[in-house]
């Protein structure tokens, strides 16, 4: 991760000394991004990022506070907001729901951000908005993919919902792949939701649901789970299963030879930052459903701008993928500049009424647009396949798809 | 007479790392509680004065953080009821603190209960009633319980508690239970800030109190009698383990009350207020601060959270290397921890109930 | 037949990979009595070097070895300087070791970025048999427990090393008053259960994936263990770990996977209570 040291500095509420940017590069703690206006004349405009820079989801979050700062760059270099620069303030929620609120305290009593966004997994969202919502008084956008259901006023949702996912996805499942599927999930609200929806359009089409099983998040062994997969002979896993045990998992159900009995590994979240969790061979046809995949850039120029100017600012491991949350992290900020510009004004009552129906033609994979009074996006929808390491996409939903919530 | 000349004689030794099982280090630090004056109510005093004070000097956002760190130091308090005055290494009290917050938690989204008269002793019964149950389970029976098997059963148990939530989805699982409304008054709310704090404060000052008002009486001698030999102590017909048992569960009461506290302070409670690494930061606050000595567990409370927030943007990688180093060198060389630089031993041993006039120590 | 096969590999290999981990808690526990709360941590040593090693390009396998011998050189110093000091009280052993455990950990947090860090294993793939896959490694896995299991008891049987060992156990005022020296029959003793560790830690990498909090799960199961074989003797602490191995891979093939892992410790504790010598009592081999 390349960092430019002159803008970064430290904030400590006691003194004011800047920390050696050494540390800055593991994204511990708590930092500023600072435009470099000399002088800015007008008061900054502070965004809040609050998102995983370490533990298990690690690889998403920091992936997300790199698209922050290359966004703010971008809108300061062209002048700012309103004629105000852009200040970036960023925590670390670390996995760690407890962590996690006090961080975002910081953001928003300490630094009084006029917004923030970010959480990854739906339990952080889940801790993370009441102190941002209710108890802050301040706009928060939530950038990932999700169950849906979240309708608390003031928290807009850029990420993609069970019907943008399944929808389409699903019956392409059936089509390629089998009528019996298996929904092994991690315990948690996001896969216990999303499995209700996914049911209900197996069902539809013609499948049938073998089992739904549910397993602790650092549970490893998953020996009986594979084995009830391969003895009812599924032919669809769709997996809800996160890191830590989606690793294993994989590679235990490959040495049971699933893929090689014609099986179809299908997950919602995985994307190329998810890739390098597994050997090639072990997710060999996996499918996803997301909003974007790298292999658009060959495609659609606007994608593929995206995709050069993160590329060219943050080298290295951390990819500009949709499951990661990075190309929601992008829509959000795009959506919240346009929303800004209309409203005039950065106080929640206004921005979230212009946010109510933002629009923006160019975005990761493809414009996007909030649907007025349900504070959640329509975007268009790619399914994609993992081959030899990298994603070949086959299909694609015709224009914009409607999230259907709220 | 002869139990009280021995122990005067015993205190008079050079220190030692620890002089037996169960029973907190002895040893003479020479401070100037040694000289006979009263250092511990100015301690206290003191303490009381700045976190009286506090919310004046300090921005919102920092006092929600101290209100915060009240709580913790209510938990501590708990703890070091249980080890400093019982013997009873602990390394499971998370989990009446979080059975409790998890409990109200329950109470606030399916009952939607949120009246802080019904709320808090509510969680302090939780806390007691869990802390009955294990305590009764580990302490009592035909032969009396290794101090090593109660430590591992209360580890156990609270990494059972933490496997159990993070499992169960009708608590959330993984999640825990978010978005708990805040705690009512009649019709207005205790929200987080000055308000919470000042509440929190008179919860633990109280409860202070009531413990310095326990650990002071008959009861206290016959557990500072349990600490110094519990052999002797059953020969002279005391229950040992039953006393064991009782201290136990005041214990888990006080947890469950600031279990109650926090999960209404912090908005949600997930399943490591329920794990054992919550378990043993309450042990390092009060092995760091000084066991034995209530106050103790406050002042290590204080320091730890405090340095530990203040360094947090700048340090957050080498602080708990640097708080691991600390506390074993407090392990290691001074067992009874930070206060002891301005308690004398006599002090922290304390006077129980009217004292006669010849003996420091209450005689039998 | 082939499902049941399966099933039974799966939970010897899940119980190898606890008997390993305990072999070295045991031993410390048996022979110094003090619980070493550092344990699980120093598996998580013996990953972290394992990790080093593939990270820096040498092949996983020379990590995996020299994951013992690494550890447990650390162990040997840290009972000289550190460990010594708590044989007189086993609570404060506890205490102390657990500073030590905390210490060990955030260092290795601050090392890895609190990133979960995957290595390669060193011999992939699957052995078939008919239709039922076994994972090679796991298998390795399998193969060298019992290996090493039966190196220990020939060591502490057969061997004059072991011999000393036993008699330091039984009677340490004696077994110095007849020239044996103690303290360094305690620094090789403590420096060999932090390598037991540590060698399971380097195997189980590939298979757990790193990261800084692996070693606290273990510790745990791995105290259970000992509680429930026994402490004092060699075969305690390894019949613990294969009952408790055994039971937590073998229940949630019959019952729900959060239901069995609460199980399992709420019967360990209920045994030990009502059986606090364990499973096999007595001192010695």
């Amino acid at each position: 991760m390349s960092m430019d040291h002159s803008h970064l500095t430290r904030r400590r509420f006691i003194s004011n000394f800047a920390f050696a940017t050494g540390a800055i590069a593991t994204g511990v703690g708590s930092w500023v991004v600072r435009p470099d206006w000399a002088n800015a004349a007008e008061a900054p405009i502070k965004v809040g990022i609050a998102t995983d820079l370490t533990g298990p989801i690690a690889y998403a979050g920091n992936a997300d506070a790199n698209v922050a700062k290359m966004v703010i760059k971008e809108i300061n270099a062209a002048g700012g907001l309103l004629g105000r620069p852009l200040e970036l303030y960023i925590e670390d929620t670390a996995s760690n729901e407890s962590v996690a609120v006090g961080n975002v305290r910081k953001l928003i009593q300490r630094d009084k951000v006029d917004m923030v966004l970010g959480g990854i997994t739906s339990s952080m969202r889940n801790a993370i908005k009441d102190p941002i919502v209710a108890r802050g008084k301040t706009l928060y956008i939530y950038p990932q993919l999700y169950e849906g259901k979240e309708c608390t006023p003031y928290l807009f949702c850029t990420g993609p919902t069970p019907a943008q996912q399944c929808d389409e996805f699903i019956p392409w499942l059936i089509k390629n792949g089998g009528k019996k599927f298996a929904l092994p999930s991690a315990n948690y609200v996001w896969p216990h939701t999303l499995n209700v929806y996914a049911r209900k359009v197996i069902e539809a089409n013609g499948g049938e649901v073998v089992f739904e099983e549910y397993y602790p998040l650092d549970q490893v062994d998953f020996s009986a789970t594979v084995n009830r997969i391969v003895s009812n002979k599924v032919d669809v896993v769709f997996n809800t299963v996160i890191p830590p045990g989606v690793g294993p998992f994989f590679k235990q159900l490959y040495e049971a030879g699933f893929l090689k009995n014609g099986g179809r590994l299908a997950c919602v979240y995985y994307d190329e930052n998810t890739l390098n969790i597994n050997q090639a061979n072990e997710i060999e046809g996996l499918a996803s459903c997301l909003d974007y995949f790298k292999a658009l850039t060959k495609d659609d120029p606007a994608s593929a701008k995206i995709q050069a100017a993160y590329e060219k600012d943050f080298p290295g491991n951390f990819l500009f993928a949709a499951g990661s949350a990075a190309t929601g992290t992008y829509r959000g900020l795009k959506l919240w500049e346009a929303a800004v510009k209309e409203a005039g004004k950065v106080d929640r009552e206004s921005v979230a009424a212009a946010l109510d129906h933002a629009k923006i033609a160019e975005g990761p994979g493809g414009p996007a647009e909030m649907v007025p009074g349900k504070r959640h996006c329509k975007m268009k929808m790619y399914t994609a396949v993992a081959k030899n390491g990298t994603y070949e996409i086959v299909a694609h939903s015709n224009g914009l798809v409607d999230p259907k919530e709220c | 007479m002869a139990a009280a000349k021995q122990a005067v004689a015993r205190l008079s030794e050079g220190p030692d790392v620890v002089t037996g099982e169960g029973a907190p280090a002895a040893g003479v630090p020479a401070g100037r509680g040694a000289a006979g004056r009263q250092v511990l109510p100015i301690v206290e005093g003191l303490v009381l004065l700045i976190a009286l004070l506090l919310p004046l000097v300090l921005q919102d956002y920092l006092t929600v953080f101290a209100t915060r760190v009240i709580i913790l130091a209510l938990f501590a308090l708990s703890f070091d009821l249980v080890w400093g005055y019982a013997g009873i290494m602990s390394f499971g009290q998370a989990l009446f603190f979080g059975a409790a917050g998890y409990g109200v938690a329950l109470m606030a989204r399916d009952l939607d209960i949120t009246s802080i008269f019904l709320i808090l002793p509510a969680g302090t019964l939780i806390g007691l009633v869990a802390a009955l149950l294990l305590g009764g389970f580990l302490l009592l029976g035909r032969y009396p319980a290794s101090v090593i098997f109660v430590s591992l059963g209360t580890l156990t148990g609270s990494y059972a508690a933490d496997r159990l939530a993070r499992g169960w989805y009708y608590l959330g699982g993984q999640n825990g239970i978010p978005s708990i409304p805040s705690l009512s008054l009649g019709s207005t709310d205790i929200s987080e800030g000055p308000v919470y704090y000042y509440l929190a404060l008179g919860i633990l000052a109280v409860v202070y109190l009531l413990c310095r008002f326990l650990v002071r009486s008959q009861f206290g001698l016959a557990l500072a009698g349990l600490r110094e030999n519990e052999q002797r102590i059953a020969f002279f017909g005391y229950k040992a383990q039953h006393l064991k048992a009782i201290v136990f569960a005041i214990g888990g009461a006080i947890a469950g009350l600031a279990g109650s506290l926090y999960a209404f302070h912090e908005g949600f409670v997930w399943p490591n207020i329920l794990g054992v690494v919550f378990s043993t930061q309450v042990v390092l606050y009060v092995l760091f601060g000084g066991s034995g000595t209530l106050i103790g567990a406050v002042i290590g409370t204080v320091i730890i959270e405090g340095v530990s927030f203040w360094l947090s943007d700048n340090y957050r990688d080498i602080w708990p290397i640097i708080l691991g180093v600390l506390l074993l060198l407090v392990i290691m060389f001074r067992p009874l921890g930070l206060i002891s630089f301005v308690l004398g031993e006599r002090e922290r041993v304390g006077r129980f109930g009217k004292a006669p006039k010849e003996t420091h120590n209450a005689a039998p | 037949m082939a499902s049941s096969f399966a099933a039974a590999f799966e939970i010897v290999s899940f119980g190898a990979i606890i008997v390993l981990v305990v072999l070295g808690l045991g031993i410390i526990a048996s022979m110094m009595g003090i619980f070493n709360f550092a344990q699980g941590e120093f598996v998580l040593l013996g990953a972290y070097v394992t990790y080093l090693a593939s990270a820096h390009g040498a092949p996983v396998w020379a990590g995996m070895v020299a994951a013992p011998f690494v550890v447990g050189a650390l162990g040997f110093v840290l009972e000289a300087l550190i460990i010594r000091r708590f044989y007189a009280a086993p609570i404060v052993a506890m205490l102390g070791t657990y500073a030590l455990g905390l210490i060990i950990r955030e260092a290795v947090r601050g090392l890895i970025g609190g990133f979960y860090l995957t290595v390669p294993e060193p011999i992939g793939g699957s052995i078939d048999l008919g239709s039922v896959h076994i994972s090679t490694w796991r298998f390795t896995i399998i193969v060298v427990t019992l290996v090493v299991m039966g190196a220990c008891y020939l060591l502490l049987a057969r061997t004059s090393f072991g011999l000393r060992v036993r008699a330091t156990l039984e009677n340490p005022a004696l077994a110095r008053a007849s020239g044996i020296s103690t303290p360094l029959i305690y620094g090789a003793t403590f420096a060999f259960g932090a390598a037991l560790a540590g060698l399971a830690g380097a195997l189980i990498v590939p298979v757990f994936s790193l990261f800084a909090d692996l070693g606290i799960r273990f510790l745990i199961q791995g105290f259970v263990a000992v509680m429930v074989g026994g402490v004092g003797s060699f075969i305690g602490p390894v019949a613990g770990a294969g009952v408790i191995g055994t039971l937590s891979a073998a229940l949630p093939w019959i019952m729900s996977p959060v239901v069995a892992d609460v199980l399992v410790f709420v019967l360990a504790i209920a045994f030990i209570k009502f059986r606090p010598q364990g499973l096999i009592s007595g001192k010695g081999v």
